[in-house]
């Protein structure tokens, strides 16, 4: 074997070993204590003790039920609201209008997500500024909402946050040449049929698309039963949901907590395990009860009510992605603003002057770790698909068969596992073994989150490399690593750079990953908003908001901008497109 | 090759802006981070003894200050006894009482401090004990507390004076009135309070350790108030917020209409930065107020304990207590004694142009000492029970 093919394959063995390791070294961590067995604490028996008591703790039945219920429900609005979505408006031409209303929401940090949402929610918000409007109170109402025991509110920011990134991710599956081609012929003959185009894509293109969209949407499930920020700024406390609790647990003054919090997260890991399994069911029982009115004949069926449904989504997505960012945006700029005025008093400069100098350096940080952690993860990605491409079809078939799954497995790995399942634990083990360093132990955790996004990102573009370039390298006696560098990798500046500003965004979102592993003293922008979020200024979190939306965005605009200034546009055909990934 | 290069650069970027994050000493505080003018007073310190001592002091922002605690606690599990990340801690009650049951603090260091004898700890018992639980030497005082109570008066012109009346008022304005979850520092002292001054004939028990009956006989009269209480307040009290500062929130928004906080200067602070509304108010129950002590630890592992009792030794100097007294700055009060102080010293500590909002001077009818520091835990736990664990 070659020499740079050797490094590859050695490369994609490491990215398998970088994705596994610290998740199951935290799992580890967790499951011990859960067992009793913590000898900081004193105790260094197994039992089964932790686990009885924890049966024994209010609510918590009800907790695990809410983990399950908000993820489960958010998950399915998402899911079937951006289905509904690309049903109605997968033949008009404005398509890509929805795709970059959709995009920015992507980026958007979930604690800063919920913050935005609590500007327009809470009795004092918007709503209810502009519903007093009418009713001529001058106290805020006493609604429910957020923070209501029914977890509605929840629900409604997961499924918020989560509609974009299905949205996104079905329409990358149907960009992909192979599907594009078949979706689009089952489309004009359904329609040559007397399909209405909407009946067409709910009888042929979705049962095509839905099993390429299914680990996704399992991974947003898994995701959803576990979040943390979202249930703790917008959910009840009484009880909350079971992540939640496991993260009050382990933080809890009373140190011995901790084994009632490792159990917990073992609870959490097993309820997430069940939302998952449901889902399945779900979804196969669905698929055995639609799969008669795909062949009945009815050539508008749906179509009407599927588009209502789809316009109403789309205008109350529009208006609360409108209405966030707009009320975000006052907030940060607002001086008095009492309860009943829709507008402040005035405006001021004081908020970004006391944010900006205390952000010089978590900015610095976020970019720093951002940028390092991104570069790595592309660079271990192209290595592994370049293994994937040039190295494993030289294996024996078995073999091929073995590495390919254990990857696909590894990498939906630290998607399906809960963050609050393991990241105790691998702090645990950062501390137990490697005490010192600060920094590494950050960038692995973020490599764990980033690493997988960066890889899917980039392996549609690199599979789809037209072989011919490759070939003709070959054959004017190029070796593969200079084919890699000096053909593939200019073809494929677009989507790397595309790749990178993913993984940088998905570096600055992190919040538990960053404050575990870094004890706290490695300050980004995420980790300081949510820390200002339990101040008392709404007017500084704005800030803090606007300041995590805006580093992603500007990331993105320079992913998309750059290829077309650096390189001829038509050298790299459709990268920019797989961009939303 | 032009691309080989470009990614050359850019690693090497990326690696180069690591290696100078490495200076002379550096020190972590870990402190709350939720309060802007906390905040920026400690930048002020971390310049202050930079100038003077070349330390590097970095502010560690903690949303929850246990979060600090457990880290200690991590890393004497893993066995790491000298790198701690940890190096100075900003505690009090029971977080202090967490860490000296666990030995994570640095010992009988405080009565070495130079500036340490300015607080006068032997006529001044509060500077060496920490919610009953004597220090030992292990924290120095950095600032001190009283509750005081606010309300907005645009919205109610005579707030209640004493308890009996904030049940009237919770009674005219039924769903504009909660505390924080006893879990909070602010919602535990507002059952202490109201615990003393239910028992205000007989509070003898309360300042000594808890046990059973004692207990039932003293909170016997707190459940009854708050059954009553808490069908009145903000969502019925079946969701109460988390932290002190969320309460202030609320209070922002008007949708509280009286609230209390534990640092009356935060609350013409919050004013200037419009964080509370305009016509804000500020004053203390004529039945008394509870007040406390809040310190400074340094861990026991910490990599440098010269250099963090230099600095504990700064945040206790007359400069740095002045500075943080200051109504435009933080408005903590000083733990100095300020009668210790020579003339001219005692000037950085005369008192500015008062804001409207803030408590007037000699507002504090008496203070109330926080019960013995076990009570916390009974209280608290049997707060959980009858009313619901929340987390």
């Amino acid at each position: 074997m070659l020499q740079f093919h050797r490094v590859s394959h050695l490369v994609r063995w490491l990215f398998i070993g970088v994705l596994c390791l610290p998740v199951l070294a935290g799992a580890i961590g967790v499951l011990l204590p859960a067992l009793g067995y913590f000898p900081a604490l004193g105790e260094s028996t197994f039992s089964l003790a932790v686990f009885q008591r924890l049966w024994t703790v209010d609510h918590i039945a009800h907790m695990a039920w809410m983990s399950f219920f908000t993820g489960f429900i958010a998950t399915a609005v998402a899911t079937l609201s951006a289905l509904c979505l690309l049903s109605a408006f997968y033949h008009q031409a404005w398509l890509h209008t929805i795709q970059r209303l959709l995009s920015p929401l992507l980026v958007l940090p979930h604690a800063a997500a919920a913050i935005a949402l609590l500007f327009i929610l809470s009795p004092s918000g918007w709503l209810a500024r502009v519903a007093s409007l009418f009713s001529q109170t001058v106290l805020p109402p006493q609604w429910s909402i957020p923070f209501d025991n029914s977890g509605i509110t929840i629900i409604f920011a997961l499924a918020l946050k989560e509609l974009p990134f299905i949205f996104l991710m079905a329409l990358s599956v149907l960009s992909q040449p192979q599907m594009h081609t078949r979706i689009t012929a089952y489309l004009k003959n359904a329609q040559a049929m007397g399909y209405a185009p909407v009946t067409a894509f709910l009888k042929c293109a979705l049962p095509q698309l839905y099993p390429h969209l299914r680990l996704p949407v399992l991974a947003v499930l898994a995701y959803a039963t576990a979040n943390v920020e979202i249930p703790l700024i917008l959910g009840s406390n009484n009880p909350p949901t079971l992540a939640v609790a496991v993260l009050q647990w382990f933080n809890h003054i009373e140190l011995s907590m901790r084994f009632q919090a490792s159990a917990a997260a073992v609870v959490q890991l097993m309820v997430t395990v069940v939302a998952l399994i449901t889902w399945r069911l779900v979804e196969y029982s669905a698929g055995r009860l639609l799969r008669h009115s795909m062949i009945n004949t009815q050539r508008a069926q749906g179509a009407r009510r599927v588009t209502l449904a789809a316009w109403l989504i789309l205008v109350l997505f529009t208006f609360f992605a409108v209405t966030m960012v707009v009320s975000t945006l006052v907030w940060s700029f607002a001086t008095f603003w009492p309860f009943p005025a829709v507008l402040p008093d005035g405006i001021t400069l004081l908020h970004w002057q006391t944010a900006l100098p205390a952000l010089a350096e978590p900015v610095k940080n976020t970019l720093m770790l951002g940028a390092m952690v991104s570069v790595l993860a592309v660079i271990v990605a192209l290595l592994a698909l370049e293994a994937e491409v040039s190295v494993l079809p030289k294996l024996g078939w078995q073999r091929q068969r073995l590495e390919h799954s254990l990857l696909q497995l590894t990498l939906y790995l630290p998607l399906m596992v809960p963050g609050v399942a393991f990241l105790f634990g691998l702090v645990w083990f950062q501390q137990r073994f490697f005490s010192g360093g600060i920094f590494p132990h950050v960038m692995l955790s973020h490599l764990v989150y980033v690493m997988p996004y960066v890889y899917i990102s980039l392996a549609l573009p690199y599979r789809r490399l037209d072989p011919r370039y490759v070939k003709l390298a070959y054959s004017l006696g190029k070796s593969p690593g200079q084919v890699f560098w000096r053909v593939k990798m200019p073809l494929l500046f677009g989507p790397v750079l595309v790749a990178l500003g993913l993984g940088m965004a998905i570096s600055f979102s992190q919040y538990l990953p960053t404050l575990l592993s870094g004890g706290g003293r490695f300050a980004t922008v995420t980790t300081e908003a949510v820390a200002v979020a339990s101040g008392s200024s709404q007017r500084l979190s704005a800030v803090y908001v606007i300041v995590q939306a805006f580093m992603p965005i500007i990331v993105f605009a320079l992913a998309w901008w750059l290829p077309g200034r650096l390189f001829n546009p038509a050298a790299h055909p459709r990268g920019q497109q797989s961009g939303v990934f | 090759m032009r691309y080989v290069n470009r990614l050359r650069i850019l690693v090497l970027i990326a690696f180069g802006m690591s290696a100078q994050a490495v200076s002379a000493t550096t020190l972590q505080f870990h402190a709350w981070g939720g309060n802007a003018q906390v905040n920026k007073y400690l930048q002020w310190v971390a310049d202050e003894v930079r100038n003077q001592h070349d330390i590097t002091l970095n502010h560690v922002k903690l949303a929850d200050t246990s979060d600090a605690v457990a880290r200690v606690l991590a890393e004497k599990a893993a066995g790491n006894h000298s790198q701690g990340a940890v190096d100075l801690i900003w505690i009090n009650g029971e977080n202090f009482a967490a860490m000296q049951r666990h030995n994570l603090l640095l010992k009988n260091w405080v009565g070495k401090l130079p500036n340490f004898a300015l607080t006068n700890p032997s006529n001044n018992p509060a500077m060496v004990t920490d919610f009953g639980l004597p220090t030992q030497g292990q924290e120095a005082p950095w600032g001190r507390a009283a509750m005081v109570f606010y309300y907005n008066q645009q919205h109610v012109t005579e707030p209640p004076q004493n308890l009996n009346q904030l049940m009237q008022f919770a009674k005219q304005h039924p769903g504009r009135f909660s505390y924080p979850l006893p879990s909070d520092y602010l919602g535990i002292s507002f059952l202490k309070y109201a615990l003393l001054v239910l028992n205000k004939d007989n509070t003898a028990p309360l300042y000594a350790p808890v046990t059973a009956t004692r207990f039932d006989e003293t909170s016997a009269p707190l459940w009854a108030f708050l059954d009553q209480l808490h069908p009145l307040m903000w969502r019925q009290g079946s969701h109460m917020v988390r932290q002190a500062s969320q309460l202030q929130q609320l209070m922002s928004a008007s949708e509280v209409l009286l609230a209390f906080s534990f640092t009356a200067a935060e609350i013409p602070g919050a004013v200037t930065r419009y964080d509370l509304p305009e016509r804000t108010r500020t004053y203390a129950m004529q039945e008394g107020s509870l007040g406390n002590v809040h310190f400074v630890g340094i861990s026991y592992n910490t990599a440098h304990p010269e250099a963090a009792k230099q600095v504990v030794n700064f945040l206790l100097s007359p400069k740095a207590q002045a500075k943080k007294q200051q109504q435009a700055v933080w408005g903590d009060e000083t733990v100095l004694d300020v009668a210790m102080l020579s003339a001219e010293t005692q000037r950085l500590f005369a008192v500015e142009d008062l804001h409207p909002a803030a408590l007037p001077p000699g507002a504090i009818y008496r203070l109330l000492p926080e019960p013995h520091a076990s009570w916390t835990d009974a209280l608290r736990e049997a707060w959980f029970v009858r009313y619901g664990a929340r987390w």
